[in-house]
């Protein structure tokens, strides 16, 4: 676009041709009100707030849509512009109602601030208002619709960027009311971001109805640790508590929007079972008692089963992939320090003797701009909508999306779905691998010098030749793969033939915090099967909850519950199982409550401090760890402050092991496949304690889908439940497989 | 909801006549032949199916459904009385003659006789300004009405 000088009240200002006015004028800091303009939506202009006065033009003109030419004269300030944008004002607050002191918006209300210098003290409009009965859209949400000023931000965002388009306006004129359509309420995952659109009151957090007033709370900048975006937000504070988050502006992670489980996890906090006092189990009583008492006692436990006795090969050190990277770094450090090598954070994986290897080289702001993208085993709306929402981006720009998963997904944009057995995933790659090797004229080897490729590994292998900036996505759904680890193996093959990317989202949260922090066995280490099934005499376990964590959650009861296993439990939360196997319960901080790091999918390490103490007497997991370290006299843990082990951890290169491994093809498993998630707002331990996200539609999800013909092979029909979640019958899913995707804990017989 | 394969033809040849991919434009017609086989009503359902058939969310086509007055969302009498009340017709007094015609009626706009003849709605303007006050019984206008005339007409209806 050529550069172009315009005059907006009277100094000359550089810009392109062809761009909105509104645009340029907030670059230069020059204010224009404006409701229904949202600078990542589309251009509406349905609410006239903006117009400004162009000379030459007779009438105003509205800032949001008015493309700017060269010469062009624009006051924003002079009377034109000031009489229509008050007269507009005089407009929309004609069927406002004057609720502003019950309304939650009240304080960040863009209508309230807007109308402070355009409105009028006193209403001219003597008729009756307009009102508009409140529609229940869910538990995250609350609707006040006679406030609703029909700027339409929060419809174009359903249609535009969440993809779904829930919210539209019906009726006309006067009866126009913005409500979504059906009773079925709102179920986008990213919902959440049309209360933050929403410029007035009509659409508020429903958890944080009638708590406070926007200034009576403290904001801190915060990252949330539930995916491998990180995304960046605002927790917003009163008295210590979290009362509310908001999302945060960073175009390099998460644009400016949050999903909702970032959004509303913050609840998990007040619930009535966090752990909140140190307590240890003598004669199988639990004891409150003093942080020193527990410690001693904790250190007392160690010493005798595993330390003094030079058994330090017994003990095991188990984390959350939800830790924070410094907690990550200062438990190995801790561990390797007295010699204990078994350190893992993997839980959920079956097979660890040949784990998924594979580098993530895309960053998010790419995602969007590539032209092919083929998903392998992820429900990518829920398990990671960020990424997602990137990937739409492309798609909407051309991008073609395959997918190759159990079930045909309800993805929000188009993509080609080949529904296909976990078990012939290995196969079509091999196959498209072949395609692409003979394309390229490379010899192929051997393992696939047999394979026959078939029309959709053709296809898929097409598709990427032909592409000149593809990715290919590894989720989650493959972890448990048998051939996992061939098939990462395969994908990057497949990338580096076609210059691709890959991007590895087959784990989550902090994952590559804990790969930094080099929170894995070495060479001489067992991984957590190992040690589940080892002759151990001593776990420190930090956050885990082993009915939801572990793939083999049966094994991990029944290890860590043996009599002779004594078992230290840094917990945010606390219940029976936990209660069941520990000897030692010491309360951590939750998310918002301690300062520390969390590594990205972009690998960049994100800090942030702690927004809220944590509840009585609850310590940051690192602050804990350290003390620890102390108490066992180990040298290297004078820190005063996280920064600095912040600082010590970051000349840190990321750990992994040794990449190749020889590729097989195994057979085909004549078992009826299962693959196991939690629903997306199930998946760690704050996200099960957040009351309004599992009562929400995602929230409620457990069902086991599979085919009818699997159904019938199994003898079950919609009604019946298969591992104990329900049964669904969806001619979604792939042949002899059924996807479950459940809110219930994974000892119901996952095993 | 089952829209008939004889609907589905007919909805066929208005996706026709729109660019590929750009079948949901032919809503407004589809809702209008889905409404005309069922009872001349569009239920929720209905309108879902419509939007499934032309693979739109839901709730745009509710927005086109709930837009336009020749869209039925309740039960509706054999007969539809649409009176306009805008602008010329208002000057020219529609409003008395509409309390008229509900008397007359005993029904307000928007519901349907008890013998289930007739419905009455408020609609806006249909373009014969020029005869106001007028309103359109089916397919039929009638203008420049008055109390006397209202009754003839609809003492005529069966
Ligand atoms: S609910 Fe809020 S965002 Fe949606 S149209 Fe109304 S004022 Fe705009
Ligand atoms: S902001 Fe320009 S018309 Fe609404
Ligand atoms: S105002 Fe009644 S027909 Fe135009």
């Amino acid at each position: 676009m050529a550069s172009i000088t315009i005059e907006i009240d009277g100094n000359i200002v550089n810009a392109k041709a062809g761009e909105r006015l509104i645009t340029i004028t907030d670059r230069e800091g020059i204010s224009v009100p404006r409701f229904c303009y949202h600078k990542k939506l589309s251009v509406s202009t349905s609410c006239r707030m903006c117009l400004v006065d162009i000379e030459g033009v007779p009438k105003p003109q509205t800032a949001c849509s008015t493309p700017v030419s060269d010469g062009m004269k624009i006051h924003t300030q002079n009377e034109k512009a000031k009489a229509s944008q008050k007269a507009v004002m005089e407009f929309l607050l004609i069927n406002h109602p004057l609720d502003c002191p019950i309304c939650d918006q009240g304080g960040e209300c863009e209508l309230q601030d807007v109308a402070v210098e355009y409105g009028s003290d006193v209403s001219r409009f003597s008729e009756g208002k307009r009102v508009v009965a409140p529609s229940d859209i869910g538990p995250l949400i609350q609707t006040d619709m006679t406030r609703c000023i029909h700027c339409t931000r929060c419809v174009r965002f359903g249609s535009e960027i969440a993809g779904i388009m829930e919210m539209g306006g019906t009726g006309r004129g006067e009866d126009l009311k913005i409500e979504p359509f059906l009773a079925e309420g709102i179920t986008s995952e990213l919902s959440g971001n049309m209360i933050d659109v929403c410029p007035v009151g009509a659409l508020t957090s429903k958890p944080f109805r009638y708590e406070l007033r926007s200034w009576q709370m403290a904001s801190a900048d915060s990252v949330a640790r539930h995916d491998l975006v990180g995304s960046n937000l605002y927790a917003q504070t009163y008295k210590g508590l979290v009362k509310r988050v908001v999302s945060g502006d960073n175009e390099l992670v998460n644009e400016t929007w949050i999903s909702d489980r970032d959004r509303f996890s913050y609840e998990g906090l007040a619930h009535e079972n966090r752990l909140l006092l140190p307590q240890i189990k003598v004669e199988g009583q639990w004891k409150e008692v003093e942080w020193n008492v527990a410690l001693d006692f904790a250190i007392k436990g160690l010493n005798k089963n595993a330390l003094n006795s030079r058994k330090a090969h017994k003990l095991g050190g188990l984390a959350s992939s939800t830790a924070t990277t410094e907690e990550f770094y200062l438990m190995q450090k801790m561990l390797r320090e007295i010699g204990c090598e078994n350190i893992d954070y993997r839980l959920n994986v079956n097979n660890l003797d040949d784990p998924i290897h594979l580098d993530s080289n895309i960053k998010l702001s790419d995602l969007e701009c590539v032209d092919n993208v083929l998903v392998i085993g992820a429900n990518l709306r829920l398990e990671q909508p960020m990424i997602n929402l990137r990937l739409r981006k492309a798609q909407l720009a051309g991008a073609t999306v395959s997918a190759l998963n159990v079930k045909a997904f309800d993805y929000n944009h188009k993509t080609n779905h080949s529904t296909v057995s976990p078990n012939e995933i290995a196969t079509i790659l091999a196959g498209a691998l072949k395609v692409i090797l003979e394309k390229n004229s490379l010899e192929a080897p051997s393992y696939i010098t047999n394979i026959n490729p078939s029309e959709l590994s053709i296809n898929l292998a097409g598709k990427l030749l032909n592409s000149e900036r593809s990715v290919i996505v590894l989720g989650e759904h493959v972890i448990n793969n048998t051939q996992a680890a061939s098939i990462a193996q395969m994908v990057a093959q497949i990338a580096k033939q076609v210059n691709g990317k890959t991007l590895n989202v087959t784990s989550s949260a902090n994952t590559l915090g804990a790969q930094y922090a080099h929170f894995l066995p070495k060479s001489k280490g067992m991984n957590t099967n190992e040690m589940l099934t080892a002759d151990m005499s001593a776990f420190l376990l930090l956050d885990i909850y082993p009915e939801y964590d572990f793939h083999h959650s049966n094994s991990a009861v029944e290890a860590l519950s043996k009599d002779d296993v004594f078992v230290v439990s840094l917990n945010s939360f606390n219940n029976e199982l936990v209660a069941q196997y520990s000897d030692v319960l010491l309360p951590m901080a939750a998310m918002y409550e301690t300062s520390g790091s969390h590594v990205n999918i972009n690998h960049d390490m994100q800090s942030f401090a702690a927004a809220v103490k944590a509840p009585e007497e609850a310590k940051p997991a690192w602050k804990i760890l350290k003390v620890f370290a102390d108490l066992l006299e180990l040298q290297g843990f004078h820190y005063e402050n996280i920064t600095q082990v912040s600082e010590e951890l970051r000349h840190q290169k990321i750990y992994k092991h040794k990449q190749d491994i020889a590729i097989e093809l195994g057979k085909k498993s004549p078992a009826i496949e299962t693959i196991w998630m939690h629903s997306a707002y199930h998946s760690d331990a704050l996200l099960r304690h957040a009351k309004s996200l599992s009562s929400s539609k995602i929230g409620q999800t457990n069902s086991a889908s599979m085919n009818t013909a699997t159904a019938k092979e199994l003898s079950l029909e919609c009604g019946n439940t298969y591992l104990g979640v329900p049964v669904v019958v969806s001619d979604s899913v792939a042949d002899r497989c059924v996807f479950v995707s459940s809110n219930q804990s994974t000892d119901m017989g996952r095993e | 909801m089952i829209i008939s394969d004889n609907t589905k033809k007919q909805i066929d040849s208005w996706i026709e006549k729109y660019p590929q991919g750009k079948q949901s434009s032919a809503v407004m017609e589809a809702l209008k032949l889905v409404q005309a086989e069922n009872d001349n009503q569009l239920t929720s359902e209905a309108i879902q199916a419509v939007a499934d058939y032309l693979d739109m969310p839901g709730i745009a086509a509710a927005e086109v459904a709930t837009f336009y007055e020749n869209y039925n969302h309740k039960p509706v009498g054999k007969h539809i009385i649409r009176f306009c009340h805008n602008i010329s017709c208002m000057l020219n007094g529609a409003d008395d003659l509409i309390t008229h015609l509900e008397t007359k009626l005993g029904v307000k706009t928007g519901e349907v006789t008890k013998d289930g003849l007739i419905s009455v709605k408020k609609v806006e303007c249909l373009g014969a300004c020029v005869g106001a006050p007028m309103f359109q019984i089916d397919d039929q206008y009638y203008e420049h009405l008055t109390a006397d005339k209202i009754d003839d007409i609809v003492d005529g209806l069966k």
